[in-house]
């Protein structure tokens, strides 16, 4: 035997786990064949409650026949290859999109399912608080303000949405749910964060979800109220942008959604 | 006790597997077990409420930390994050041991997140055997491996289970974690005698037993969801008559999870059992 025959082998045996349509290997029979089904229901099984325990919302919001279609064809299109299972989640969110085209919503409940289950095992870290802030820039200059750069919440993300989340949320907390009308009459965000132990999100304009993504990127704080400005803006324009942004930059202070300045 | 960087003292207590069902019952009460044993990979995590209750309850109980995915047989070798993050984990909450399991569980590819069988062969046997040297050098401390429940065997198997364990331990140092449960259930998939394998063991080696039910069928299956059955008690008195140091025992329970009463009171038969077996033994 070869040092290569375990590596072969296993690779076989992962083939037939995830391909059942895969010819058994040489020198199996039924008694093999009967064990492997044994494995292959087991992996399923295990993805298929990893998802339905991580996107429970989602599931409730489309249906246990519908979940379990998105679940299966995420199963097969993304098998897992992290050491833990809690990451089969990475990429629901389009599977969802790919399999509920015509209901957008859909793949932002499981966006944002998959962010808040990220956020309850996110690094702990003690929010900058006002004092602190304001004792920090207590002497910043015009360029010291225009250079800052913020430290956000560990694995704290935003995104842009069309759907009221927050009445999502809330309304598939009941069994039954009754939901209302979720379109949003104007492109809004989302920003998901930690308060303490717990995951938490809130919905706000879409350009504060996306000034959010920009210091996550590693803009500056200058940077973003030029983001904000928008293309060559007027000296006016570029004042209510700073003045947006700064009323931003309170409101993430106060939720806890900073945690120092770098 | 104490454990040195080669050894793993014997520790005669009764535990059960800490689930997040009883994370309050474990918070609030004073639950009467002499240690908790958690699944590692819960708990490889940066931060959060989990690993702060886990922090919580050690500094009532012993904790044992037990892995499914550290994947011991694979052919590719063990992956350097897992260990990193296994690591931290020892390093942080000074578990009692560390265990896993003998099978595999991923390629470089692809993780079943199942406990999957090897061939018993000389090859798999020097993969293993690689392996758990660089888990103890990387962890700093030896492990217990744990018997697994199988569904199937390999044309091209050369040695038994326990001729593999008793060369795996002897070869690397390791300790053995019985499950009695998986010995029957294996046991009754693959027509071996348990008394056959009982006996095959180095039964010095062994340093915790596990104990949960299975569902039966033409293939019975290792599902952790119900009681502790008959077979399985009798099959753990004979272990705890054979056994020639103390062990810790543990209920395993990992779905249809009952309220924690319902675990102690299997947790006190096991003790009983085990109580009775000391006492032939003494006679």
């Amino acid at each position: 035997m070869s040092s290569t025959d375990l590596a072969e082998r296993q690779a076989v045996f992962m083939q037939q786990i995830l391909d059942e349509n895969a010819p058994l290997p040489q020198g199996w029979g039924n008694s093999q064949a009967a064990g492997m089904q044994v494995y292959r229901g087991n992996y399923r099984s295990a993805l298929m409650d990893a998802l339905g325990e991580t996107f429970e919302r989602t599931a409730r919001y489309v249906g246990e026949g519908p979940f379990q279609q998105v679940a299966a064809h995420h199963a097969i299109t993304h098998p897992p290859a992290s050491w833990t299972i809690d990451d089969a989640g990475a990429g629901f969110d389009e599977s969802c999109a790919q399999l509920f085209g015509n209901n957008p919503e859909v793949a932002e409940l499981a966006w944002l399912e998959w962010s808040m289950l990220g956020l309850a095992t996110a690094r702990d870290a003690v929010p900058l608080d006002g004092e602190a802030f304001a004792e920090e820039t207590a002497r910043f200059g015009d360029t010291d303000w225009a250079a800052m750069k913020l430290v956000l919440a560990p694995r704290a993300v935003s995104k842009q949405v069309a759907h009221d989340l927050t009445a999502m949320w809330s309304a598939l907390g009941d069994e039954p749910f009754e939901m209302g009308d979720i379109a949003c009459d104007r492109p809004r965000g989302c920003l998901v964060w930690r308060e303490g132990e717990r995951p938490t999100f809130t919905m706000v304009d879409a350009e504060e979800a996306q000034a959010f993504g920009a210091i996550q990127s590693g803009a500056t704080y200058g940077e973003v109220c030029m983001l904000l400005a928008g293309d060559n803006a007027s000296e006016q324009a570029i004042g209510d942008a700073a003045m947006r942004a700064g009323a931003m930059l309170g409101r993430w202070l106060n939720e806890g959604m900073i945690v120092e300045l770098a | 006790m104490s454990n040195s960087n080669d050894m793993i003292e014997p520790f005669g207590g009764f535990g059960l597997g800490l689930r997040r069902t009883h994370y309050e019952d474990f918070l609030e009460g004073d639950v009467p077990v002499d240690f908790v044993e958690v699944i590692s990979e819960n708990y490889m995590i940066e931060g959060g409420r989990q690993l702060r209750i886990l922090e919580e309850i050690r500094e009532k109980h012993p904790v044992i930390i037990h892995g499914v995915s550290m994947s011991i047989g694979s052919a590719g070798g063990l992956d350097s994050d897992y260990l990193d993050k296994l690591k931290q984990l020892e390093r942080r909450i000074d578990p009692l041991w560390v265990s896993d399991h003998l099978c595999w569980t991923r390629t470089s590819a692809h993780n079943s997140h199942d406990l999957l069988p090897l061939p018993l062969t000389g090859e798999a046997l020097d993969v293993v055997c690689a392996n758990i040297d660089r888990a103890r050098d990387h962890l700093g401390r030896p492990m217990l491996f744990e018997n697994p429940s199988s569904y199937l065997t390999f044309p091209e198997d050369e040695l038994t289970e326990w001729e593999f364990l008793c060369e795996m331990a002897r070869r690397t140092g390791c300790y053995l974690l019985l499950d009695v449960n998986n010995i029957y259930v294996s046991s009754r998939n693959h027509g071996f005698s348990v008394d056959e394998y009982l006996s095959g063991l180095p039964l010095e080696r062994v340093r915790q037993i596990h104990l949960a039910g299975h569902t039966p069928g033409e293939i019975i299956i290792d599902t952790h969801d119900r009681e502790v059955c008959d077979d399985v008690w009798a099959l753990y008195a004979k272990a705890m008559k054979a056994l020639p140091q103390p062990v810790a025992t543990m209920i395993e329970r990992d779905d249809k999870i009952p309220p924690l009463p319902e675990l102690l009171s299997e947790l006190d038969r096991a003790r009983g059992i085990a109580s009775e077996a000391c006492e032939a033994v003494l006679a």
